[in-house]
């Protein structure tokens, strides 16, 4: 239950940040932040849906974690760490070519990690372990 | 590995969150189970074989390679 909780106040963090982020921006949203703004949407959505699913499961008097959710937990956090050293290798070859700040490129790549985490796990949470 | 735990299931007539509770794991993985998209680990096999009253061989069918 603690960690239920925690994904979501860990959610409503980001939130915040991200709204404080906005309102701090003293133009318009230009194409890299409009594009932010989104991605960060759908990754808090994404630990919003997680946390919902721990909460249900807890109320049918199941677990919020067993061998199954732990395993792709684990496998998701592999495949995710290894296309990630391909993520930053592309994003460090176009970094010369593309004219970003430092900040703005790590802000990129862990925007990009979060996603690479998320599109991993919905892999294995749907088409299964069978193989384990 | 293949199994009969829907088979099973229907004819203890259970539903997939009372066979969670009573294995002690989440109705998704029995979901799972049930899709052949995972196999358990010994211990939850043996819990559902416990479940159902039969030996474990009779639930899950090994097919090799």
């Amino acid at each position: 239950m603690k960690r239920g909780i925690l994904i979501f106040i860990l959610a409503a963090l980001v939130l915040i940040a991200s709204g404080f982020w906005i309102f701090s921006l003293k133009s318009n949203l230009d194409f890299r932040e409009l594009i932010s703004v989104p991605i960060i949407l759908l990754i808090v959505l994404f630990a919003v849906f997680i946390g919902i699913k721990r909460i249900k499961s807890m109320k049918r008097g199941q677990p919020a974690e067993d061998e199954l959710s732990k395993k792709v937990l684990i496998r998701t956090a592999s495949l995710s760490y290894y296309v990630s050293i391909y993520w930053w290798l592309v994003l460090g070859f176009f970094s010369d070519k593309l004219t970003l700040e430092n900040h703005t490129l790590i802000g990129i790549g862990i925007l990009g990690m979060a996603v690479i985490y998320a599109l991993s796990w919905i892999f294995f949470n749907y088409w299964g372990l069978k193989d384990e | 590995m293949n199994n009969r735990i829907k088979e099973f299931r229907a004819r203890y007539d259970l539903t997939q969150d009372d066979l969670a509770r009573k294995v002690n794991v989440r109705r998704e993985t029995i979901v799972f189970l049930e899709k052949n998209k995972y196999n358990p680990s010994l211990k939850l096999a043996f819990d559902l074989a416990q479940v159902f009253s039969v030996p474990i061989e009779e639930l899950f069918i090994f097919e090799g390679e």
